[in-house]
């Protein structure tokens, strides 16, 4: 009204004030008839911009929310990602193929409570990393290169960079297994795999990376409606749950798969690609509670499809074999025996699996490999980056990725051993990862109120104790098989 | 390019600076991060990791070495 009501006088007027277009100008300010938000995104560098467009969407979606259940569903899609990416990507192939081996060789009877167990575990670990990131608004490699000094940041970085480049062999195995059962040749594959991710990568910022990434995790859950092929006996699914033993009492086989399991539910590039990931989407301390539902929402679904795996080899598999070993299930046979019982749709369902698995898993571990270079040289660090601006952050990545995928295409390279040593350096690198991760959380000076509380630490700490045990056991039961 | 009408709850320059510090775009990692001192438990802690990556890794030459 008072600005109608000037701009008329203004329109009559031969000479105006000073003041007088000051109050114009503040009106029509205030009014928002001036102000162009698509201007002031346009003052900020490419990287902010992106970040403060994401940003805005959320709001908007907050404030529609309160009054919408639609936008609040909206809202909550918004603010998944890096929790549901982190978990989904630890089912990768390795850890299908674990999975698998876990219900052929013990069927049902042990692993499905542990699974169920190992999804709090999962969380409460990656949950930590939620806080830091929102707290401290840095990745994982920064703040322990920061905060612990060089010879720690090195040292988790080499370690860092060392598995994620040997996991990745592991994906592309399962990407050239996978599309093996389409008849698609290992170079092929490697070539496809290869250039999926390296587009994803070098093409989407990080909200289409991620709604992107998290489009292809969602696959991963194809293992959940497989497992109704096998028809299993549900009342003897939920049986397990009331009468928990162990199958064949404590024998050494028996303790390296429930290593296996618990070793492929957490792994230590998880805490680094987690916190980085929140720390490019732009966590704040408000953001916390998402994050939190976020990473729990993402722990369900690797119980899920865990769950689903060993169901369906617990039913179909489990017996095929007098010698109960890994190496005696290995997957082409277990493929084998399900298309036997079941026929081969199935076996493509899970072999599409396998690929989705691999994939998803080589973006994160790619991703991951950047992020902690970047954050360990104070280079550019983020996924909103174009590739003529953050060459130094993208390359990292992409070459682990090609060196995986050529070492994948060797003919005889020693891939067993290869497998052998990122679970080795796994078990090494975890409890050190595990203590860094609740140093920086019962950190005081950064984290504030935030801090673990006394429930959280008494809870961590048990969880702790139980995965370095088993890593480490894991990791000489590898390298000494006799000893254990 | 975002629809003005969508993000009318930022109205102007008031708006707009409020919008960024709050959700801290311009200024994310300005939190001053220091070298940590050791004391404690923590310091105890670090003395385990390190007899711990030691122990582990001549278990693991010796282990590659058998396998060799």
């Amino acid at each position: 009204m008072i600005m109608r009501e000037m701009l008329r006088k203004y329109a009559v007027m031969d000479k105006p004030s000073l003041r007088f277009i000051k109050l114009l100008t503040y009106y029509s300010s205030m009014k928002g008839d001036s102000f162009d938000i698509n201007e002031k995104l346009d003052e900020l560098p490419v990287e902010l911009r992106l970040r403060a467009v994401d940003r805005l969407k959320i709001e908007r979606l907050k404030r529609r929310g309160r009054k919408s259940l639609l936008f609040r569903l909206l809202l909550i899609v918004a603010l998944i990602g890096p929790g549901i990416l982190v978990m989904i990507a630890d089912n990768d192939a390795g850890g299908i193929i674990t999975y698998a081996q876990t219900g052929s060789i013990f069927g049902i009877g042990f692993f499905i409570p542990l699974m169920f167990l190992m999804v709090p575990v999962a969380y409460f670990v990656q949950e930590m990393t939620v806080r830091l990131a929102a707290v401290t608004r840095r990745g994982h490699a920064e703040m322990i290169w920061k905060r612990y000094g060089s010879f720690w940041g090195a040292f988790s970085l080499i370690d860092l960079v060392i598995a994620n480049t040997l996991t990745m062999i592991t994906e592309f195995i399962g990407i050239t297994f996978g599309m093996s059962i389409f008849g698609i040749p290992s170079l092929y594959a490697v070539i496809i795999g290869i250039t999926f991710v390296g587009i994803i990568m070098l093409t989407l910022r990080y909200h289409r990376w991620e709604r992107v990434s998290l489009i292809i995790a969602f696959f991963n859950m194809i293992f959940i409606p497989i497992v109704l092929f096998a028809r299993p006996d549900w009342s003897m699914v939920a049986n397990t749950f009331l009468s928990w033993n162990v199958p064949g009492g404590l024998s050494a086989i028996f303790i390296y798969v429930l290593i296996a399991n618990v070793g492929t539910t957490i792994a230590p590039w998880m805490l680094f690609f987690q916190q980085s990931s929140e720390v490019d989407k732009g966590i704040i301390p408000s953001d916390i509670r998402s994050g939190k539902r976020d990473t729990f929402m993402g722990a369900c679904i690797m119980g899920a499809v865990a769950i689903s795996i060993i169901i369906l080899t617990g039913t179909l598999v489990f017996g095929a074999q007098r010698v109960g070993t890994p190496a005696s299930y290995d997957i082409a046979f277990i493929l084998q025996t399900i298309a036997s019982k079941v026929g081969m749709l199935p076996v493509k369902l899970f072999a599409l699996g396998m690929i989705d698995a691999g994939t998803i898993a080589a973006i994160a571990l790619t991703a991951s490999t950047s992020w902690a270079v970047g954050e360990a040289f104070g280079w550019p660090k983020s996924i909103n980056l174009p590739f003529a601006e953050g060459r130094k952050f993208y390359i990292p990545g992409l070459v682990s990725m090609l060196i995986a995928a050529l070492i994948v295409l060797v003919p005889n390279a020693p891939l067993g051993f290869l497998n052998l040593t990122v679970q080795v350096i796994a078990s090494i690198f975890m409890p050190a990862a595990l203590l860094f991760l609740l140093l920086l959380v019962n950190d005081k000076a950064i984290m504030g109120k935030y801090v673990n509380k006394k429930w959280e630490n008494a809870v961590t700490v048990g969880i702790m104790l139980m995965l370095i045990v088993m890593s480490t056991l894991y990791g000489i039961s590898v390298v000494m098989p006799k000893l254990i | 390019m975002l629809d003005k009408d969508e993000y009318r709850f930022i109205k102007n320059d008031e708006d707009w600076k409020r919008f960024l510090k709050k959700e801290k775009i311009k200024d994310y990692s300005s939190m001053k991060v220091r070298r940590a001192k050791m004391k404690g438990w923590a310091q105890f802690a670090f003395i385990l990791l390190r007899i711990y990556i030691i122990i582990m890794l001549a278990i693991v030459i010796l282990g590659f070495l058998h396998l060799i």
